[in-house]
């Protein structure tokens, strides 16, 4: 998953990534005021926005402002140390998703964080459960029929991500987008490489006792993954090598 | 109607004067209608006993006797039966008098001049008049009679005339009276109507309250001369008022968030540090981090109360102390002489001539020396390395000047009028660099007006920043005594 952070206290913005990035597994883009975090939304699909309120040039409010106003959909958490429940109101009234007031606790506020991601993808429950897969998002492990996966934290997001949205195809740059943040270099190998292990674990894991099993993950060529559907001719054919325009119509 | 007419009120004690002022005169028209009165009626009172002593002394003839006697034929005579008559001649013999009465015997001297005399008749009090006349009997053709001299006194009780100027003066008085009774209401009455802008002007300003301040005075306030410039007043006071009152709450707004930012970095280090299980390498490095932002929160703690220090004596320039503006910024270049050297900027202090080593300024000693050491770190944080700040200090009339120049990247058109803002950060790219809370400029700006002065900033884009402080000098007093 891929989070946004617009926040101008260098040293809050430092613990926030970190924090984000160590514990949920989060790839996070740290913007530092309001302008470069308006344009980085512009550019990429983010799973989930922090956005603190008072910031330079543009503030939180107008960022999420113009986010709205582009219909982008993605969940956005303010952080703000306003009181009042006047400005609480007029920021859900503009399309936040929740908030934290500062001081806040980071505990909270990365289950905060894996909440939103969870609900903007349609999930209720920290548990995904899809075709004989369980993903538990809190502890980050992976069964399959019952049978603990082992997956290093790459597969383990590949997947997590895919369960998110099973039966539709995911390209290989939406994933590399969803997964890694600027700081990364982008290679699609690198992706088909995690995809190919991820595979070969996900089957070690039922044995012999379903050879006849269809693969989890399948390959559409020239297109991406999807995770199978339990049937063909049931799978929504929505996505795009234009990874914007495909989540957007998605979520 | 309700009348305002509480004992202390402008309308009650409007009414109170006005009444007093009519009563006064009411009292001092009863005097002058009585004199007036008194002395109308009197003279016609006189003017008519003049007339009947007349008629008296017509009636005195010739007796047609043979001693040449005068008499008074009283038969012509027709007076009022309340008043008196008396005719006699020169010998005191008398010639007639009305038959209501004995007499004045020797009231009136024979001879003297015509007038008025006060009579008691029958124990009443009676005003008479005297008149003298000759009067010849006999036959003077033929050298034969005799000249008279008759007097006559007529008398007249005054009762009737006091009763006429007594029934005036009561009239004068109950109108007064009554012109008093209808007067009052009608007073109060008016002041009411009179007195509405006020009440308006009032009742809007009772509107006004610290969540709403808006203040539209009345029109009727306005148009009105004796309102217009308390209104005017009122309105400037309250615009102040908001100001200053908008003023502080954005200070503590800016300085809870800028707190409890400062909070929840410390906050957030120490729970990231906790998160997982780390090397003691790792705890060391995150405890250092920690302990760097709990100097920042201390740091931001200390210049608010510097702030507020210095701001809340801003008006109070009463333990104005001389300090040495040239010592202090020498001192300021030697104890920024680390910062300069890891930054790679000169500080060049222009020496000061014999006028400012004598001059002094009204500030405490540790103000000035933060106030210099303020704008210096400023400028060498904003200096590229190897690039020169310059401090000069003069004397430009009763004036020191204190200018910090820099050679850096210089401030923006339109951050340069908020520098001085609290908490305001002009290029937050460059603070995070430097570190800085935006009070530093604020607290200059509050100890430069302490001490009377005042601090202005001109910049240049790319070109450099000079900060200009003036305070007035003050020569050092021992001098003046050495003199």
């Amino acid at each position: 998953m891929r989070v946004l952070l617009v926040e101008d206290e260098v040293r809050l913005a430092d613990n926030l990534a970190a924090a984000l990035r160590d514990g949920p597994g989060f790839a996070v883009d740290w913007a530092e005021d309001g302008m470069a975090g308006d344009h980085m939304a512009r550019q990429v699909s983010y799973d989930l926005i922090v956005l603190d309120l008072m910031l330079p040039k543009l503030d939180g409010l107008g960022v999420l402002k113009r986010l709205r106003g582009r219909q982008d959909r993605a969940p956005v958490l303010i952080l703000t140390a306003k009181d009042g429940a006047d400005s609480i109101i007029e920021l859900l009234n503009a399309g936040a998703d929740d908030y934290l007031a500062k001081p806040f606790d980071l505990g909270e506020l990365i289950a905060r964080a894996k909440a939103l991601i969870r609900r903007g993808k349609g999930a209720a429950h920290p548990t995904l459960r899809a075709l004989g897969l369980e993903v538990n998002t809190l502890e980050q492990t992976v069964r399959r029929e019952g049978v603990p996966v082992d997956l290093s934290p790459t597969e383990y997001r590949i997947l997590e991500y895919l369960v998110h949205r099973p039966r539709v195809i995911v390209s290989k740059r939406e994933l590399l987008e969803h997964l890694y943040d600027y700081n990364w270099e982008h290679h699609s190998n690198v992706i088909e490489a995690h995809v190919s292990n991820l595979r070969k674990k996900l089957d070690a894991a039922l044995g012999d006792r379903d050879a006849e099993a269809a693969p989890v993950i399948e390959t559409m060529r020239g297109r991406g993954y999807r995770m199978a559907p339990e049937g063909p001719g049931e799978a929504h054919d929505l996505a795009s090598d234009e990874p914007k325009a495909g989540t957007d119509r998605l979520r | 109607m309700r009348l305002m007419l509480h004992p202390r009120s402008i309308a009650f004690r409007l009414i109170v004067a006005v009444l007093a002022v009519e009563l006064v005169s009411s009292v001092v028209v009863v005097f002058l209608s009585f004199g007036y009165e008194r002395h109308a009626h009197f003279k016609s009172f006189d003017t008519l006993i003049h007339g009947r002593a007349d008629e008296v002394m017509a009636a005195i003839g010739d007796a047609d006797d043979a001693q040449d006697d005068v008499m008074l034929d009283q038969s012509v005579l027709h007076f009022p039966q309340d008043e008196v008559y008396e005719a006699f001649d020169d010998t005191g013999q008398v010639l007639g008098r009305s038959p209501n009465w004995q007499g004045a015997g020797a009231a009136v001297p024979p001879g003297s001049k015509d007038g008025f005399v006060e009579l008691e008749v029958n124990g009443r009090m009676f005003r008479a008049m005297h008149v003298h006349g000759g009067r010849f009997a006999g036959e003077r053709v033929r050298g034969q009679g005799k000249m008279h001299t008759v007097s006559v006194l007529y008398g007249a009780t005054t009762d009737r005339v006091w009763r006429a100027i007594d029934g005036a003066v009561e009239f004068y008085a109950a109108g007064s009276l009554l012109l008093l009774l209808v007067t009052g209401p009608l007073i109060a009455w008016l002041l009411h109507r009179g007195l509405l802008p006020v009440r308006q002007l009032a009742a809007l300003a009772a509107q006004v309250s610290a969540e709403a301040w808006h203040f539209d005075p009345p029109a009727s306030a306005r148009r009105t001369p004796e309102l217009a410039p308390l209104t005017e007043a009122m309105e400037s006071v309250l615009q102040r008022l908001e100001r200053a009152f908008l003023q502080q709450k954005t200070f503590v707004s800016d300085a809870a968030h800028e707190l409890k930012t400062a909070v929840a970095v410390v906050k957030s280090s120490l729970q990231l540090l906790n998160m997982k299980k780390r090397t003691s390498a790792e705890y060391k490095a995150g405890l250092e981090r920690c302990l760097g932002d709990c100097l920042r929160l201390e740091e931001i703690v200390a210049k608010m109360l510097t702030l507020a220090r210095e701001e809340s004596a801003r008006n109070g320039t009463g333990d104005a102390q001389a300090t040495d503006l040239a010592g202090c910024a020498r001192e300021s270049v030697r104890l920024l002489e680390t910062l300069t050297a890891l930054r790679g900027v000169q500080v060049t202090l222009v020496e000061p001539d014999a006028a400012v080593g004598r001059s002094r300024v009204a500030v405490a000693e540790e103000d000035c020396l933060l106030l210099v050491e303020n704008l210096l770190t400023n400028a060498v944080q904003h200096s590229a390395p190897g690039s020169v700040v310059e401090l000069r200090i003069t004397v430009e009339g009763p004036e020191m000047v204190l200018e910090v120049e820099d050679h850096g990247d210089g401030i923006d058109a339109e951050a340069l009028p908020h520098v001085f803002d609290r908490f305001y950060r002009g290029d937050p790219s460059r603070t995070r660099n430097t570190g800085g809370t935006g009070l530093g400029l604020a607290i200059c700006k509050a100890i430069a007006e302490k001490a009377g002065g005042s601090i202005v900033l001109e910049s240049q884009r790319n070109q450099g920043t000079t900060a200009t402080v003036r305070m007035p000098a003050a020569v050092r007093a021992e001098q003046v005594v050495g003199r």
